[in-house]
């Protein structure tokens, strides 16, 4: 585009790259039709509509504490869910909610033993299985490693962990929160739930110049040259958005024993007085690392390959950020394909 | 022979170059040890600047007789106590129905009376 159109392009732009950020709040994000199968405090389970189910093992999707769970499910032809559902799965979703002060109490003991286990339980009740798959992405994927490690009896048969931080040695959160001046138990005291706002603006400050300008310059390209990927932009931009609180319990025991102490690598991490040893997971394990993620550094998640038990290991690793991996544009040919086929080998009684 | 790039090609690439070693730069300063010491004085100082308005807010309204945040939260705790006292009892009822179901199943079977399975199970209300 010439320089002259450019310029007398840009008052439009301007106001079309003002109404695509304004209206963002609007796009409809989530909405795969589904049912409620169960709730308790501020965790619903929900159950995905399909008419063809072809796999015996439902799959439980699991996201991390710190964003909503629909980027399994962002927008209509770039869904996760909807992907595996067309592949033929029973999809469940545990959602946590939004806690408030009052979960305050809820720690990672009350996210593994108690929330996951009971999320896990009614999956079997509503699908008439004995076993299931459980995939969780980021701390939703620690918290599904933390169940598979405590309950030797776990219903787990097979366990996807997305770019999940299991070691944080040298990882840019560990030089930030794992310092001994960074006081947890201060902000933990302080808020009884963390503000989901502060936990974005420290992952927004890991990447500043890409998080607080890229992103807009793009956008402001697309808009310029007339073809800005609305609907994309607003549904990526919404979910990053919202940021639900952090319960203070939780928060001080992530941060102490994942970036204080290293104690899940390490072995010496306990839940409810049980030792969390990684090499008691036996399950049939993927991980799933992504090149370019500067949230859970591939380096970080790697050490569990060889810190579990299982006999059935596998590991795909791609470019891609922490986000982008699954939810990016070419995850539907690039990633969900590989994942839905590791879980069809594993998925039939 | 490969093509020139327009001089407004060229603006853009210089451009570009230029802000991604800005952004790289950037991201060697906030991986730093130092900046690490300086964020945590930043969120010690957001934690006790929230904390003074929270707790006189909260006394406000206290003196005005009012509900603050700190009682709301006390209900709702409460609430939540006994929403899990609940979900473990209908745990354990799920659990006594599931043997009962599954005993009567082995009973009709010994009796040879045909009988669905022990699996049938109840949905409860969410």
């Amino acid at each position: 585009m010439s320089a002259v159109r450019q310029l007398v392009r840009a008052p439009v732009a301007a106001l079309e790259m003002a109404n695509i950020m304004l209206t963002q709040n609007e796009a409809t994000i989530g909405a795969t039709p589904k049912d409620i199968v169960w709730t308790h405090r501020k965790t619903t389970l929900y159950r995905y509509r399909s008419s063809r189910r072809a796999h015996a093992i439902p799959v439980l999707l699991v996201f991390a504490l710190i964003n909503r769970p629909d980027i399994f499910d962002l927008r209509p032809s770039n869904s996760f869910v909807e992907f595996m559902l067309d592949e033929g799965f029973d999809v469940f979703l545990l959602d946590w909610g939004v806690p408030d002060d009052e979960d305050a109490d809820m720690g990672l003991d009350s996210y593994v033993c108690d929330e996951l286990a009971w999320g896990m339980r009614e999956t079997l009740r509503a699908a008439g299985a004995d076993e299931l798959s459980l995939l969780g992405w980021c701390i939703g994927g620690t918290l599904c490693v933390l169940h598979a490690a405590t309950e030797p009896a776990s219903p787990v048969r097979n366990l996807v962990a997305l770019t999940t931080p299991i070691d944080t040695t040298g990882s840019l959160y560990a030089t930030w929160v794992g310092r001994d001046s960074f006081d947890v138990d201060r902000v933990a005291d302080a808020y009884p739930a963390v503000p989901g706002s502060g936990v974005d603006w420290a992952n927004k400050l890991m990447k500043p110049v890409t998080n607080y300008w890229t992103t807009y310059r793009r956008l402001w390209e697309g808009v310029s040259a007339g073809d800005a990927r609305r609907d994309a932009y607003q549904a990526m931009a919404k979910w990053v958005a919202d940021n639900p609180p952090f319960p203070s319990r939780a928060y001080r025991e992530w941060i102490t024993s994942m970036y204080k102490d290293n104690a899940l690598v390490r072995g010496r991490m306990q839940l409810r007085g049980r030792r969390v040893d990684l090499a008691a997971i036996e399950q049939n394990l993927l991980v799933v690392t992504a090149g370019a993620d500067h949230i859970a550094p591939r380096e970080g998640t790697l050490p569990l390959l060889d810190a579990v038990g299982s006999e059935d290991v596998t590991h795909l690793d791609r470019p891609g950020g922490h986000i982008g991996l699954m939810a990016g544009s070419r995850a539907r040919t690039e990633i969900w394909p590989d994942i839905a086929r590791w879980l069809a080998e594993r998925s039939d009684r | 022979m490969a093509e020139t790039p327009s001089p407004s090609e060229q603006a853009r690439n210089l451009y570009e170059g230029a802000e991604t070693r800005t952004a790289q730069a950037v991201e060697r300063i906030v991986g730093r040890e130092s900046f690490g010491e300086l964020l945590a004085v930043v969120t010690d100082n957001a934690v006790a600047l929230t904390r003074m308005g929270n707790d006189a807010l909260d006394l406000l309204l206290r003196n005005l007789r009012l509900a603050g945040r700190q009682d709301v939260t006390r209900l709702a705790r409460q609430l939540a106590r006994t929403e899990d006292k609940l979900e473990r009892v209908l745990q354990e009822i799920e659990a006594l129905r599931d043997e009962l179901a599954a005993e009567r199943a082995q009973a009709a079977k010994r009796n040879g009376a045909p009988r669905s399975g022990s699996r049938a199970r109840t949905s409860r209300p969410s």
